[in-house]
């Protein structure tokens, strides 16, 4: 069942894509709503934090989506190609930015900003917000790989194409990472048990 | 051994990336080695926490530079279009004048159809539950333009915004389509299902078309259901809504409802508290030729409050049942001076607007959601 569900959202995508490349707008906007949240998500975490910045990515990879589009011939998964233009577009932005800031890949970036009302806070839980932090706090090219998997849930093979790198630097950036995070935040072990995390 | 360690694999076996052989190696290799089952855990436990983590939602007035950035594109694009195509041609007639003449009114049509497309009217709808169909494609949001259709299925609902006068609530199964959207008049049609409508705009500036009849927003809230025989039920929570249809009218008030047929058009209004055995009879007499003895239940039945529906009557009976439904209204409500028995029953319309006015004071009510229901049974 769930795979014929995954069939028809393909299909349904396929349908979207196509009515882009003839310029429908209702299409791009549709598009756009399908994939912000995770493309915004992917630039926020990228740029610890800067709400600005990462929607002035958002917009640059949107637009380039939509002029590009028809360069999209289905080789690759589109979210692969997406994808592969977010982390382009972040990691463009970044070498602008480090021109004048004089910022190298490995300054450790500024804490995630606290969003909401201490309700929402409580809502999202202090874990997940601990989480946002540590992962902005990582190097480039470590968080870069940490937001394809977990927020796009794409495969190894699937982020090495979209990064242009081997499925073994794939695996290798996910083991660092994951051993960083688990490091700083030891400490909420015990929260996840309770959220029931633990496998 | 080191060379028998598995600690970069750790990542992508709790991840189901390895190749089944590889998997089973590290398998038996966590079991015998204490080293890397310990880096095992930890591995797990960052793994765990990556799965927290919270997806951002991206603010909604993103598009907006998006689509300006898109007209700008495009914009851009025709007019190097128009250079290429200029450079690939000669007009062996055109002077530079003229040919820049025709290069500008190139431009400005490009710019006049761009600002068409960028302008053109729509309304912003929203998925509230499920996710609602425009035009044929399916989302949790879209853009509505005059003569489409938005359409929601099972365990749907969506929220329309209604240019910038209010809000329209989508139930389940209702489609609906913008028939008009400009400065003076907004126009939906609702073929089937329910929406609730709230307008903070003048009287008559939102309609709602049904197969059965025009609602008429004067200042509102209210609720609209449409079934698949095109029979419509109008519930109204605040202010006042008119359904027409040709030359009859009602006008309903908070707490009161109205039903529609094909055909017949709107019925009689009524509040919504009004005895079973009053709104039965009314039934009898708008929809299924119930004629004397509906009228005679319905009088008898009638209690003060429900001037709203004899007033309707007083235009909708015959000329000879007129005198009898005056006499009931003039039981419960007398009218005001100068409104007299022979004026009414002659339909003097400055006479019917006399009493009416008495009489909307004492129209003004709160809902009864309870008994919306047995009226949806009346539908069916």
């Amino acid at each position: 069942m769930e795979q014929v569900a995954v069939m028809f959202e393909a299909e349904k995508g396929e349908a979207v894509i196509e009515a882009c490349k003839l310029g429908d707008r209702d299409a791009f906007r549709l598009l756009f709503e399908r994939h912000k949240d995770r493309v915004y998500s992917v630039a926020l975490y990228f740029f610890g934090g800067d709400e600005a910045l990462a929607a002035d990515v958002t917009q640059q990879v949107f637009l380039k989506l939509f002029t590009r589009i028809g360069q999209y011939h289905g080789e690759a998964e589109f979210t692969t190609w997406l994808y592969r233009l977010t982390t382009n577009a972040c990691i463009d932005e970044q070498r602008k930015r480090r021109r004048f800031l004089q910022f190298g890949e490995d300054a450790e970036v500024g804490e995630m900003p606290e969003r909401g009302t201490q309700e929402d806070a409580v809502q999202r839980g202090e874990t997940a917000a601990s989480v946002g932090r540590a992962v902005a706090a990582l190097k480039p090219k470590l968080r870069v790989v940490m937001l394809l998997k977990y927020f796009e849930e794409l495969s190894y093979e699937e982020i090495a194409a979209a990064l242009g790198c081997s499925k073994g630097t794939v695996a290798s950036r996910l083991n660092r990472g994951h051993k960083i995070l688990a490091r700083k935040l030891g400490h909420l072990r015990g929260s996840l048990v309770r959220a029931g995390h633990e496998s | 051994m080191f060379g028998t360690h598995v600690k970069k694999d750790l990542s992508a076996y709790a991840h189901g990336e390895l190749a089944p052989e590889r998997s089973q190696r590290v398998c038996e290799h966590l079991r015998s080695c204490a080293a890397c089952r310990e880096e095992y855990e930890e591995m797990k436990l960052g793994i765990r926490l990556a799965e927290c983590l919270p997806q951002a939602e991206a603010p909604a007035a993103l598009w907006d530079g998006i689509e300006a950035g898109l007209a700008r594109d495009a914009f851009k694009g025709k007019a190097d279009e128009t250079k290429a195509r200029r450079a690939g041609f000669r007009f062996p007639a055109l002077s530079w004048r003229a040919g820049l003449s025709f290069a500008t009114v190139l431009l400005l049509a490009g710019a006049g159809w761009l600002y068409y497309r960028a302008t053109r009217p729509a309304w912003e709808v929203a998925s509230i539950e499920g996710e609602a169909s425009i035009a044929g494609r399916v989302g949790e949001r879209g853009r509505l333009g005059v003569g489409q259709w938005l359409e929601t299925g099972p365990d749907a609902r969506a929220r329309v915004e209604v240019a910038n006068i209010g809000q329209v609530e989508v139930e389940e199964n209702t489609r609906i389509r913008l028939v008009e959207t400009r400065l003076t008049e907004h126009r939906l049609e609702l073929e089937r299902g329910t929406l609730h409508a709230r307008i903070y705009a003048p009287p008559r500036l939102f309609f709602v078309d049904t197969p059965s009849a025009v609602a008429a927003d004067l200042g509102c809230a209210y609720t609209l259901e449409v079934d698949d025989a095109g029979r419509g039920l109008l519930h109204v929570t605040s202010g006042w809504v008119a359904l027409e249809k040709g030359e009859r009218e009602s006008v309903v008030p908070a707490g009161a409802a109205c039903l529609t047929k094909p055909g017949a058009g709107p019925g009689t209004p009524f509040f919504e508290d009004a005895p079973e055995e009053f709104t039965d009879a009314l039934t009898r007499l708008d929809f299924e030729g119930g004629g004397r003895e509906a009228l005679e239940a319905v009088l008898s039945s009638s209690r003060p409050r429900d001037t709203l529906t004899l007033w309707h009557l007083l235009a909708r009976v015959g000329e000879a049942d007129r005198g009898r439904v005056y006499e009931r209204l003039a039981s419960l409500a007398p009218p005001p001076e100068g409104v007299t028995r022979e004026r009414i029953t002659s339909l003097d319309a400055d006479a019917l607007a006399a009493w009416k006015e008495q009489l909307e004071i004492t129209w003004s009510s709160e809902s009864f959601p309870k008994l919306r229901r047995t009226l949806r049974k009346l539908l069916k």
